[in-house]
């Protein structure tokens, strides 16, 4: 679908439902604090919920749970924020798949959303399918001069290597915002609050966790993976990636610390979430960003970026 | 033990269909161009071969496909969806063929490895990431760069958030009963318990392209421990 129609299907109400991810919450705090700082500062209200769990999906196409199973576990969730009149907005490539693989599922077969609204007619909810779920890329794109007008700490003099994942972009090759083989939406966004681009040529291939070779085949599959893309990645020397799934941050994240450890190599990029990165430009307290949280240090990548706006004062000034 | 082609060609296409609970549609409409092979992430460290495997399941191998060792290795990338001229979206039928896998025997023991953390938490907590880290070596450097004790509690309060992120008695009740319910609590007891059955199956030794040097390994440390840890 041509990126307009895409855009023009996107509505952008004052109040969403913010979809935490695990990943997001029990490993990387600032994902879910920045967004909510920075959408507020765009005019936009993040409401989340304690009645959300994971998404559910997950454990169907790690093939622990039957989709008979994770179907009403999907609608339970969805249901949760259909109550609240709200449309969901998600910071997880995992996350947005199977919201939204399972939604199109039982939309289409009314018979399998009668079975499971039996199911969460026991535990008094109801699945309607009436609201829109969005990857946060989509609402994103759309602000995305907002934004731009909104910067207060423009990102000038600083290269960012872009890492889209794989969930978003290639299963939904139809309907998702960009094309799959060469996108560009990520790029123009940091463009837009003043970064510059790294360009390196594994920029579509898989982080490495691979939903669960990072589990079942770690020295075999996913490791080497995640080496191949950050050797190909520290050649383009960026100040950081630029990520838009916790599980990718996860891995490039962690992986380059155990790399380190093992000797195979020197690695130290930082990985940031685009909403961290849209935060920091957009001037939320440091702090609420939740950088404490990652492996690989942010103690350079803030040393410069706070010394280019120093330059910049200097020059103004 | 491979089946004959005659039990399958003659309506391959719904039989598939059911097979995959009507997630996957057009395999019998693969071309063998070979692209999907041509940008995969296993393929290139591995045996893997998506073209080779629609291959022998549409010529009625689908024995072999169910028992290969190749079948586990799938990435989930959707890569090879994103450039398929038919558009098969082949990580789907991966997924299916890996429950026909484990309902002839196969595979057990690598599902057992994603159920005992992830699937476990889900059913615990709610979340199927757990909280602590295991991993003594980012432990260590969180607390580095945090100049904290390196739990994400305490990041967490540092930022102003509550410890752990509260998820509600009635949600947790709710994801037990969908789970009793729906058997999901069967299968994971099912999983604790069940003996795989070897693979019989490999298409091919792997490739061996990027070296990753083995060992040693970091310590980790079980969360008991560090609770005690705690205590003492």
């Amino acid at each position: 679908m041509p990126r307009q129609e895409v855009l023009e299907k996107t509505k952008i109400s004052d109040r969403m439902f913010l979809f935490q991810p695990c990943v997001g919450s029990n490993k990387y705090p600032g994902l879910i604090t920045a967004s909510i700082e920075f959408f507020r500062k765009l005019g936009i209200e993040l409401v989340t919920s304690d009645d959300q769990t994971c998404c559910g999906g997950f454990l169907t196409f790690t093939n622990v749970a039957q989709p008979t199973s994770t179907m009403p576990a999907v609608a339970r969730n969805l249901a949760v924020a259909e109550e609240m009149g709200l449309d969901i907005l998600t910071l997880c490539n995992g996350c947005h798949t199977f919201l939204t693989e399972f939604s199109h599922f039982m939309n289409d077969r009314p018979p399998v959303k009668n079975v499971v609204n039996v199911i969460l007619s026991m535990i008094g909810r109801e699945y309607k399918g009436s609201q829109d779920i969005y990857h946060s890329l989509e609402i994103i794109y759309k602000l995305k001069e907002r934004i731009r007008e909104k910067v207060t700490r423009p990102l000038n003099g600083m290269k960012f290597a872009t890492h889209y994942g794989c969930h978003y972009l290639n299963g939904f090759k139809k309907t998702a915002l960009d094309d799959p083989h060469m996108p560009t939406i990520m790029e123009e966004l940091i463009e837009a609050m003043g970064g510059e681009i790294a360009e390196y040529g594994e920029n579509r291939t898989c982080c490495g966790t691979g939903l669960t070779q990072i589990i079942i085949n770690k020295e075999d599959l996913s490791l080497p993976h995640t080496k191949m893309k950050l050797d190909d990645l520290n050649a383009a020397e960026p100040d950081a990636v630029v990520v838009v799934c916790p599980y990718c941050l996860a891995q490039i994240d962690r992986m380059q610390q155990k790399l380190n450890y093992r000797g195979s190599g020197k690695y130290r990029v930082p990985v940031i979430h685009l909403v961290q990165l849209i935060g920091l430009a957009l001037g939320v307290d440091t702090v609420k960003l939740g950088f404490d949280a990652h492996a690989i240090s942010f103690r350079h990548f803030l040393k410069k970026f706070d010394s280019m706006h120093a330059k910049a004062e200097v020059h103004s000034g | 033990m491979h089946e004959t082609n005659k039990e399958w060609l003659p309506g391959f296409d719904k039989k598939f269909a059911e097979l995959t609970h009507q997630m996957v549609k057009d395999l019998e409409k693969c071309l063998q161009c070979g692209k999907c092979t041509g940008q995969c992430p296993a393929a290139k460290l591995s045996s893997y071969n998506p073209r080779e495997i629609i291959r022998d399941l549409r010529m009625g191998n689908v024995e072999k496909v169910i028992s290969s060792h190749e079948l586990w290795l799938c990435f989930f990338c959707s890569g090879c969806y994103a450039v398929c001229p038919r558009d098969i979206n082949f990580p789907f039928a991966i997924s299916m063929l890996r429950y026909a896998a484990l309902a002839q025997g196969y595979g057990w023991e690598e599902v057992k490895k994603i159920k005992d953390p992830y699937a476990q938490d889900y059913y615990n907590t709610g979340l199927s990431v757990n909280i602590n880290e295991r991993n003594l070596g980012i432990k260590k450097e969180i607390a580095k760069n945090s100049k904290t004790d390196g739990r994400i509690e305490t990041v967490r309060k540092k930022m102003g958030l509550p410890p752990k992120r509260l998820v509600s008695e009635r949600a947790m009740s709710e994801i037990k009963f969908i789970a009793d319910a729906t058997g999901m609590t069967d299968l994971f007891k099912e999983i604790n318990k069940k003996k795989a059955k070897e693979k019989q199956w490999n298409y091919g030794s792997p490739a061996d392209l990027v070296k990753v040097k083995k060992g040693p390994n970091q310590k980790f440390i079980d969360v008991e421990e560090e609770e005690k840890e705690k205590i003492s």
